[in-house]
């Protein structure tokens, strides 16, 4: 993945950056919004891109100097060790706050536990009120707790 | 009232777009006093007790729903249907009602997206042959949950649907749209069908008075896989409850209409025929109706069940980065599973957005205490109606006007609902402008309020333990509905009493304890490995202890997880990032040889390679793992042909050749498992075993298989493997435990011998090899249980704080637990603990300092050290001590650890001198409590 700015890129390619901004709003150009007015581009894509439009790959070359895959060292994701996982990477900072889907026993429980941790949380319920499935036992075994 | 429409973004940065739906209710308004709903013309089924009752279009889910807010219901309101009514409108006190309330889009932006939107009961009304719908008495588990509750539509008195009276015979039909692909598309096994049918059958018993309850559970495996689960079990049967082999194919209505008439097959293939008062459908757990929507709106992968896709390794991860699954959204699981595997979850976000902990949260500031030494005692009663609750039996105005004619008593208020949000800016008021310094509060509960109010006083800048409650409602009106007059006088008794207390209430000072951000994980196995881990990445230093010299642990026996991923390279991997990690000092040949201190601040010494090392953290992982027992039985050890499941992996790795050629081979079940020796289930064999023997058909489709076992326990998914084994040829042949198979060596030939129950007749078996599935045991935890003053069961299992809500949590704060050590659990299920284990530990490490509730024990000066509450503090939070007195004498006396202490009072109430009590519930408060109490007797 490389992070790229428009208009960076626009003045490389000695385009105007709306028609940058044009060709990653119809697809042709395959990018992904970050925060700050970065894109995130894949390599491979990017170089198909050039081959197809007739740019000088150098120009890739230079850009790759903007890349983003982290180096040894910095803090990798959770997902690398799942084997067939894509490659993930992150240019800027990411938003210090969550979004749970579901407040029943298990999503409560999430909630609790991010925001105990320094995370800003929200949680959505479809119903009226939290507890879900659990707030209908009785009791609960072994214990024989109320489940409420 | 809210639901996804649509997100965008990638991890660190999403937009989700939220749909907020009309509650018609403002909720800053609403003080949930029920009047829109006792006005409310319009009757629905109620949703909440399953359609069993109704509620109307105003309402509440239940009691004590949260947010306590009623809502109106869109769909059946006669003025939002028809344009007229509005009579919720009229009466609300507070003109909350507002039927201009229009459904919202909100953006909001997030860096990451946890989805826990939970199961869908199976609705069994397809399946004719139960009758379920047709006939009054058959009701689904979760009506009968509605119909035990006190909260339900029948207050907690059992009656049967049809005629009101209370059942005497109830069958229990388990598997009702589970383990089922002929009906209906659910093959899978829903896990926690089995354990909350057994836990309805004996809770019955509670309810239903008198002799001649009959409980029958039919049944096709018991699966009682979990923690002390098979104790339940057996203690069921002991307890009368029968368990029958048996699927029930016919249902039919009983005389009258009431009651059942019930056809099922007994193992020998006799016909049964009959009669139960009522019957009970143990239905299974299914993926939500919108499961597919919201799959698609995040673009994530479902299996064949429409379960949430995750891999063994990564329990919580969907395919897309960012967005995690938690609940019964995985899979189908108990309320433990759920509630570490949201842990799990958050986990997993938190280490995404590690970079921005704590920027969108904000402490919560109060104002600086005032001090009160000076001042004379200004107590202010506040006496709660809560809605009808109290002020229906209690006569509240008697009892305000009582409370002015005690002494020291200069305001007295009664509120409708003291918890509202609104009377505490009211409390908060009036403090300041009466200079009180003791509050009482004549309410409900000091478990659920007391906080509430004590938060209230903080922010007037008063110390929070300035405020007593009267329990005028669970204690009281709760209790004496038949007795107003007399409750009223018992309410003032109360008041009195809590007034005569709170004169002599200090301020107390909350006590803080510095946090070491730093972590001890003992044991290096993939539990321990996999803490560290999630610790490390989410920037805690952590220390890892291995006993031996190589990180793994049990992983590199085992070929692969329970959805056919190999293990080694996972575990290679692992290893090698744990070695690497900046942030994890990896110690082998290491234990720990000496602890102090409690949570936030632990201190000891480890034995690394035979030297001594000081280290100092705030938490401690224990994940020392467990171990496959060695067998007393069936030639085990006598003759290399009869193998364990780990021997096994061992041979289909690196002796496949051998295994080919085989002609014949034996699995028995629960060697050493569910006997009285260990009278657990060690819940993984059942399914290694049927792995096992899909890998032996693939090497050798000519070769016989079977399967000796007690019930088989491939819970959740793993029900596939079992399937799949029966549609490959292998033969399972069940045993009890009276008539155990037996293994003999007839000069070199190898022969199992078994009673078939459905032949009913004993069959011999030629086999090359026998495997056995023996029990898993924890490693000896007794030092460390020793060090840490924790606690196991009595199978050597680590104990959690709660069974149900706090699983990856000890009863000593600060100490966690993950992996084989608290249970046996396969691969996937330890993974997903380790990292919960690193989600609560990280939540103390995240805080720099921890505030301690303040009501601990102190030592006075009487203390002379006689050490009688040393044995009496479940907590061990005393230890006695050589103390200099002021005349210069020394002698012994207790000192008391305020992190330790939970403030139980045992040992204030042993002291015979007076040398111990704790802070709030002096000997001088309590006494003068019991002489208030006394005071119109005397």
């Amino acid at each position: 993945m490389i992070a790229i700015h428009v208009g960076q890129l626009a003045r490389k390619l000695g385009v105007h950056r709306n028609t940058v901004t044009n060709w990653i709003n119809s697809g042709k150009l395959k990018a992904t919004a970050t925060v700050g007015k970065k894109y995130l581009i894949d390599k491979n894509v990017f170089r198909i891109f050039c081959r197809e439009y007739g740019i000088s790959e150098n120009i890739l070359q230079e850009l790759i100097g903007n890349e983003t895959v982290p180096s040894k060292g910095d803090l990798p994701f959770t997902q690398n060790l799942n084997f067939n996982s894509k490659e993930v990477t992150m240019s800027a900072k990411p938003i210090g706050s969550v979004l749970v889907v579901g407040g029943g026993i298990a999503g409560m429980q999430a909630t609790l536990d991010l925001a105990n941790s320094g995370y800003f949380v929200h949680l959505v319920e479809k119903s009226s009120g939290i507890g879900g499935a659990m707030a209908q036992l009785d009791k609960t075994f072994p214990t024989n707790d109320c489940a409420m | 009232m809210s639901e996804v429409v649509d997100v965008s973004g990638e991890v660190g940065n999403f937009v989700v777009k939220v749909k907020k739906n009309p509650r018609y209710i403002d909720m800053e308004k609403c003080i949930a006093c029920g009047l829109c709903a006792q006005k409310c013309p319009r009757k629905v089924d109620d949703e909440f007790n399953l359609g069993l009752n109704q509620r109307t279009s105003a309402y509440i889910k239940y009691g004590q729903s949260v947010p306590l807010k009623y809502a109106i219901d869109g769909e059946t309101c006669i003025y939002l249907k028809r344009g007229k009514c509005k009579a919720c409108e009229k009466f609300c006190p507070t003109s909350a009602i507002n039927f201009e309330d229009q459904e919202e889009i909100v953006d909001l932006n997030v860096g990451a997206v946890i989805l826990s939107p939970g199961f869908k009961p199976f609705d069994p009304s397809g399946f004719d042959f139960y009758g379920y719908g047709k006939i009054p008495d058959v009701v689904t588990s979760l009506e009968y949950e509605r119909l035990l509750s006190s909260g339900g539509p029948c207050m907690g008195h059992l009656v049967r649907p049809s005629d009101h009276r209370e059942p005497k015979s109830i069958a229990w039909i388990q598997c009702v749209g589970s383990r089922n692909t002929n009906r209906c598309e659910n093959g899978y096994c829903s896990s926690v069908c089995c354990m909350y049918a057994i836990k309805e059958a004996l809770v019955t018993a509670e309810h239903i008075a008198g002799e001649g309850l009959k409980q029958s559970i039919f049944y096709m495996d018991i699966r009682s896989h979990g923690k002390d689960f098979d104790r339940f079990y057996e203690s069921a049967k002991a307890k009368g409850v029968r368990f029958v082999k048996a699927r029930p194919h016919t249902i039919e209505a009983g005389q009258d209409n009431c009651g059942v008439t019930m056809r099922y097959a007994q193992e020998d293939g006799q016909v049964m025929i009959e009669h139960f008062d009522m019957a009970v459908l143990s239905i299974g757990l299914e993926p939500t109706t919108d499961v597919k929507q919201l799959a698609d709106i995040f673009k994530l992968d479902l299996n064949q069940y429409r379960f949430a896709k995750t891999s063994d390794f990564s329990p919580a991860c969907s395919n897309r980065p960012g967005v995690y699954v938690a609940g019964a959204f995985q899979t189908p699981k108990a309320i433990p599973r759920a509630v570490t595997e949201a842990s799990t979850a958050a986990v997993e976000a938190t280490t995404a957005l590690i970079r921005s902990r704590g920027e969108l949260t904000q402490q919560k500031i109060y104002p600086s205490e005032r001090s009160i030494a000076n001042e004379e005692v200004r107590i202010g009663v506040f006496i709660c109606s809560c809605g009808i609750n109290i002020s229906g039996i209690i006569n509240v105005d008697e009892v305000a006007r009582y409370a002015r004619s005690l002494p020291h008593v200069v305001h007295v208020e009664n509120n409708l609902f003291s918890c509202s949000a609104d009377t505490q800016e009211m409390m908060a008021k009036k403090i300041v402008e009466h200079s009180l310094n003791r509050i009482i509060i004549a309410a409900c509960t000091p478990r659920t309020h007391e906080a509430l109010f004590q938060e209230t006083l903080q922010e007037t800048g008063l110390n929070p333990y300035l405020v007593e409650m009267a329990n005028i409602r669970n204690q009281n009106a709760w209790v004496h509905q038949r007795e107003p007059e007399m409750a009223t006088a018992k309410a003032k008794d109360q008041v009195r009493m809590a007034i005569a207390k709170a004169a002599l209430s200090v301020p107390i000072e909350r006590t803080k304890v510095n946090v070491i951000p730093k972590a001890l994980v003992i044991g290096g196995g993939v539990a321990g490995m996999q803490t560290a881990l999630s610790l490390a990445d989410q920037n805690f230093e952590t220390v890892l202890l291995e006993k031996s010299d190589r990180l793994g642990g049990n992983a590199w026996k085992v070929n692969t997880t329970d959805q056919g991923e190999a293990i080694r390279p996972y575990l290679e991997s692992l290893i090698k990032r744990v070695e690497t990690h900046s942030n994890i000092q990896v110690l082998k040949n290491a234990s720990v040889t000496s602890a102090k201190g409690s949570v936030g601040n632990f201190s000891g010494t480890v034995q690394v390679n035979g030297g001594q090392r000081e280290i100092a953290y705030g938490v401690a992982v224990l994940a020392i793992g467990g171990r496959e027992s060695r067998p007393e039985e069936y030639l085990f050890g006598q003759d290399p042909r009869v193998i364990t499941h780990l021997d096994l992996d061992a041979m289909l790795r690196d002796d496949p050749a051998s295994l080919k050629k085989a002609q014949s081979i034996v699995f028995i079940q629960c060697v050493g498992s569910r006997d009285e020796r260990r009278p657990y289930c060690s819940r993984i064999c059942c399914t290694h075993s049927v792995k096992a023997v899909i890998h032996l058909k693939g090497l050798n489709p000519k070769m016989n298989v079977y399967v000796l076992y007690r019930d088989i326990r491939t819970y959740g998914e793993r029900e596939d493997l079992y399937r799949k084994a029966r549609d490959l040829g292998v033969l399972f042949i069940s045993y009890g435990p009276e008539r155990k198979p037996a293994v003999s060596l007839d000069g070199k030939d190898l022969t199992v011998k078994t009673y078939d129950p459905i032949l009913r007749m004993p069959i011999s078996i030629a086999v090359d090899h026998v495997v056995l599935a023996a029990a898993m045991e924890a490693n000896d935890s007794h030092e460390l249980t020793e060090l840490y003053k924790c606690a196991a069961n009595a199978d050597g299992f680590l104990n959690e704080a709660h069974p149900k809500l706090r699983p990856v949590d000890m009863s000593v704060d600060g100490l966690f637990v993950a992996g084989l050590c608290n249970y046996p659990k396969p691969l996937n299920e330890t993974i997903a603990q380790a990292k919960a284990a690193a989600a609560r530990a990280a939540v103390i490490l995240s805080q720099t300092e921890m505030t301690l509730d303040a009501i601990k024990s102190f030592v006075t000066d009487k203390c002379d050290g006689c050490a009688l509450c040393l044995d009496v503090c479940p907590y061990r939070a005393i230890k006695l001590e050589n103390y200099q007195a002021a005349n210069g004498q020394g002698h012994f006396r207790i000192a008391t650890d305020k992190a330790l202490c939970k403030g139980c009072g045992l040992c204030s109430a042993t002291c015979p001198k007076g040398g111990v009590y704790v802070h709030g519930f002096t000997m001088d408060q309590l006494r003068a409590q019991v002489v208030a109490a006394l005071e119109d007797v005397a």
